[in-house]
C-alpha cells in the first residue's frame, strides 16, 4: 500500500514537470488556432493561418534560407570538428592539452560577445561580406568545437589498435581512414550532424549581427514579425511546425535503432 | 621458394629500442627457422610484445636489423611486409562480418572476387567455422573470435604469423583446445609462428624452440624439454617452475661432477654434463616432481639426500605439493615437492613428519647468472 502511495506521488510530480516543459509548446499549439491574430486569446477555432503562412512568400524564403545555413553548416562544421579531435586525440604535440581545452572558448563566451568580436572581425579584419558567407562561417565557428569533444568522447572508447590491424593486414593509411576510422567515428560524426543542426537553425544573437540586409533567417524574421507585423499569430503555426518536425524526426530514429538492435 | 636452411626466416642482429626511461629491447640477436613455432616467453614488461612490434613495422628500432626471409625490412612499412599479426585483444573489425574481416586483407591486395571467395571459404573449412559467414563478430563466442582473427592473418599466406598471446583471454579449457588446433593450423598450413607468452605452459606445449626473455635481453634459446630440464639462470628455472633453488659456490668432483656449497648449508651434487666451469656456476635448481620423499628411517640412495620436516601440504588434485623444512638448514630452507596423492595416503605423511628426501645428480641443474 506504501509503495502503491509513494508510486502515486511521483506520478504527480511527473505529471508538474513535464506540464512545465510541455505547457508553453501546448499552449502555442493551440493559439495556432485560434482566429485571433495576436494569438495571445482564444476567440473561435480556424485553420487559415497555415494556409496563409505557407502563402507568405517572405516567411517561406526564411524558411528556405535558415535550412540552407543550417545544411551548409552541418555539413562543414562537423567535418571540421571530427578531423580536429581525431588529431587532437592521436597526435601527441607540447600544448596538445591547452589547445583542446581552449576550442571550447566559443560555446563560454557570452553569444553577445562572441556576436560583437564576429561583426569587428569580418568587416574590419578578414572583410568577409555579411550575408551567407559571413552567417555559415559564424554559424561554423560555434558548433564545429561540439563535434570537437563529441569526438573526442567517442575516441576514447575506441579500440585503436584496430588501425594497427588494417595496417597489418596491408592498407594503407588513408585505406584504414575511410575501412575503419570512419565508421568506427560514425556514432559520433551522426550525433555532431543531429546536435548542429538546430543549434544553427535556431541561433539568433550571432546571427542577427552578422546577417546584413536581406538574408534574415527564420529566427530573425520571427523576432521582426514580433515587433511590427499585424499577424503575429503566423508565429504559433511555424513554431508548431519546427516543433513537431524534429519530435518526429527523433521518434523515428530512436525506433530505428532499436530495430536494427534487435537484428544484430 | 629460398632454401631456409641458409635464410632464416626471421633474423633479428643487435637490436635495441628505448623508451623515454627504459630500454624494452636491449641488444637482441635471435634466428627463426622456416616453419617452425618459435615462442617468445617472459613475464610481462620484458620487452617481448615490443619485439614482436617491430617485426610487424608497428614500432621502429633504434638500432640494429629485422631481416624477413634475408632482406633487411627496417624501413618497409607494415603494409607492405609479408607478416602478419594476431593481437592480443584480436581486433576483429566490428563493422564487418566474420567473412569481410577475412576477406579485408585480400581486398587490399586486389585479389579477384572469385579467388577471394574460393580462399576465405577455404580458411573458414581450416577453422571448422563454416556457415558463420554472416555473423557480426560480437555474436560468436571467444573460441570462435580467436579462429577468426588467425584465419584473418593466414588467409594472407605470410611468411611468418606473429602471434601476440592470442590465447591470453580465454578460459583455461577453451585455451587449451585451442592451443592443440593452433599446432595442428601451423602443421597444416606450415607457415613459421612467432608466438608472445607469458604462459610457459602453453610455450612449452606449442612451441619447436623457446626463448627465454628478461629485461630486454634473451637468457636462453633453446628447445621446450631443454628450457625445462636445464634452465640455464635462476629466473628461468623459477619461470619454469623449478622452486627449489639453492645459490652457492662450486667446486670441481673427480669425476666430472660438481658440488654446490650452498649458502643454505647442504651440499648438493650435480653431474657437469656440459662441462661449464666451476666458476661460472652460481646454483643449481630442482623440479618438484623430480624428488622423492620416504619415510625418515630409510637409507638413502640417491647422491642427494636430506632429513627434513614436513610444514605444509596442499592438494591440488594430480599431485600434493608439499614444503618441506630441511632440518640442517641454516636459515629454515624449505623444498617444495610434488608427490603422488596415492602414495602419500599410503605412507601417511602429515605435517610434522619427519621424512627423507632423495635425488639424483642428474635431476640437479646447473645454473650460471
Amino acid at each position: 500500500m506504501k509503495f502503491r502511495k509513494k508510486g502515486k506521488v511521483l506520478l504527480v510530480i511527473a505529471i508538474i514537470g513535464y506540464l512545465f516543459l510541455w505547457g508553453p509548446i501546448i499552449v502555442l499549439g493551440v493559439f495556432s488556432f485560434s482566429s485571433d491574430s495576436y494569438g495571445t486569446r482564444w476567440l473561435s477555432f480556424t485553420a487559415k493561418w497555415y494556409g496563409e503562412l505557407f502563402q507568405t512568400s517572405a516567411i517561406m524564403d526564411a524558411v528556405i534560407r535558415s535550412l540552407i545555413i543550417a545544411s551548409v553548416t552541418v555539413l562543414a562544421a562537423t567535418a571540421i570538428g571530427t578531423l580536429a579531435g581525431y588529431g587532437l586525440y592521436k597526435y601527441k604535440f607540447s600544448g596538445r592539452r591547452v589547445l583542446r581545452t581552449s576550442i571550447l572558448l566559443p560555446i563560454t563566451v557570452p553569444y553577445i560577445v562572441m556576436a560583437g568580436a564576429l561583426l569587428v572581425y569580418f568587416t574590419r579584419v578578414v572583410r568577409i561580406p555579411l550575408g551567407y558567407p559571413a552567417i555559415i562561417v559564424a554559424h561554423i565557428s560555434f558548433s564545429a568545437p561540439l563535434a570537437v569533444f563529441i569526438t573526442l568522447g567517442r575516441m576514447q572508447r575506441i579500440d585503436w589498435s584496430l588501425e594497427e590491424a588494417s595496417i597489418d593486414l596491408g592498407a594503407n593509411r588513408l585505406t584504414t581512414w575511410i575501412k575503419v576510422t570512419i565508421p568506427l567515428l560514425l556514432p559520433a560524426i551522426f550525433s555532431s550532424a543531429v546536435l548542429i543542426f538546430p543549434w544553427s537553425f535556431n541561433d539568433f544573437t550571432i546571427t542577427y549581427f552578422v546577417a546584413g540586409v536581406g538574408t534574415s533567417t527564420l529566427p530573425l524574421y520571427l523576432f521582426s514579425m514580433l515587433q511590427y507585423s499585424l499577424k503575429p499569430v503566423l508565429i504559433n503555426g511555424i513554431s508548431l511546425i519546427f516543433i513537431l518536425l524534429p519530435t518526429i524526426a527523433i521518434l523515428v530514429i530512436s525506433s530505428l535503432q532499436r530495430e536494427s538492435k534487435k537484428t544484430r | 621458394m629460398k632454401n631456409c636452411d641458409t635464410v632464416f626466416c626471421v633474423e633479428l642482429k643487435n637490436l635495441v629500442k628505448k623508451f623515454t626511461d627504459t630500454v624494452a629491447v636491449d641488444h637482441v640477436n635471435l634466428e627463426v627457422h622456416q616453419g617452425k613455432v618459435f615462442s617468445l616467453l617472459g613475464p610481462s614488461g620484458c620487452g617481448k610484445t615490443t619485439t614482436l612490434r617491430i617485426i610487424a613495422g608497428l614500432e621502429t628500432a633504434d638500432e640494429g636489423e629485422v631481416l624477413i626471409d634475408g632482406k633487411v625490412v627496417n624501413s618497409i612499412p607494415p603494409y607492405r611486409r609479408n607478416c602478419n599479426l594476431v593481437f592480443q585483444n584480436l581486433a576483429l573489425f566490428p563493422h564487418m562480418t566474420v567473412e569481410e574481416n577475412i576477406a579485408y586483407g585480400l581486398e587490399r591486395r586486389r585479389t579477384p572476387k572469385n579467388e577471394i571467395v574460393k580462399k576465405v571459404g577455404k580458411m573458414l573449412e581450416l577453422m571448422h567455422l563454416a556457415g558463420m559467414e554472416k555473423r557480426y563478430p560480437s555474436q560468436i563466442s571467444g573460441g570462435q573470435q580467436q579462429r577468426i582473427a588467425l584465419a584473418r592473418s593466414l588467409v594472407l599466406e605470410p611468411k611468418i604469423l606473429l602471434l601476440d598471446e592470442p590465447l591470453a583471454s580465454l578460459d583455461r579449457k577453451i585455451r587449451k583446445d585451442l592451443q592443440v588446433e593452433l599446432r595442428r593450423i601451423q602443421k597444416e598450413v606450415g607457415i613459421t609462428f612467432f608466438y608472445v607468452t607469458h604462459d610457459q605452459k602453453v610455450a612449452l606445449a606449442i612451441s619447436d624452440t623457446i626463448a627465454v626473455m628478461r629485461a630486454g635481453r634473451l637468457d636462453q634459446v633453446a628447445p621446450p624439454e631443454e628450457i625445462y630440464d636445464t634452465p640455464k639462470t635462476k629466473f628461468i628455472a623459477d619461470f619454469m617452475g623449478a622452486t627449489n633453488i639453492f645459490s652457492g659456490r662450486a667446486k670441481r668432483m673427480g669425476d666430472g661432477d660438481v658440488v654446490l656449497e650452498s649458502e643454505s648449508g647442504p651440499k648438493i651434487v650435480a653431474l657437469n654434463k656440459k662441462e661449464i666451469p666451476a666458476k661460472k656456476i652460481t646454483g643449481i635448481s630442482v623440479h618438484p616432481e623430480r624428488i622423492t620423499v620416504s619415510p625418515g628411517d630409510t637409507k638413502s640412495r640417491a647422491e642427494n639426500s636430506y632429513k627434513g620436516k614436513i610444514a605444509e601440504m596442499i592438494y591440488q588434485g594430480d599431485f600434493v605439493e608439499t614444503k618441506i623444512l630441511l632440518l640442517d638448514s641454516e636459515d629454515n630452507k624449505q623444498i617444495v615437492v610434488h608427490m603422488n596423492p596415492k602414495l602419500s595416503q599410503k605412507t601417511r605423511f602429515s605435517i610434522g613428519r619427519t621424512v627423507l628426501i632423495q635425488w639424483n645428480k642428474e635431476n640437479s641443474n646447473i645454473l650460471q647468472d
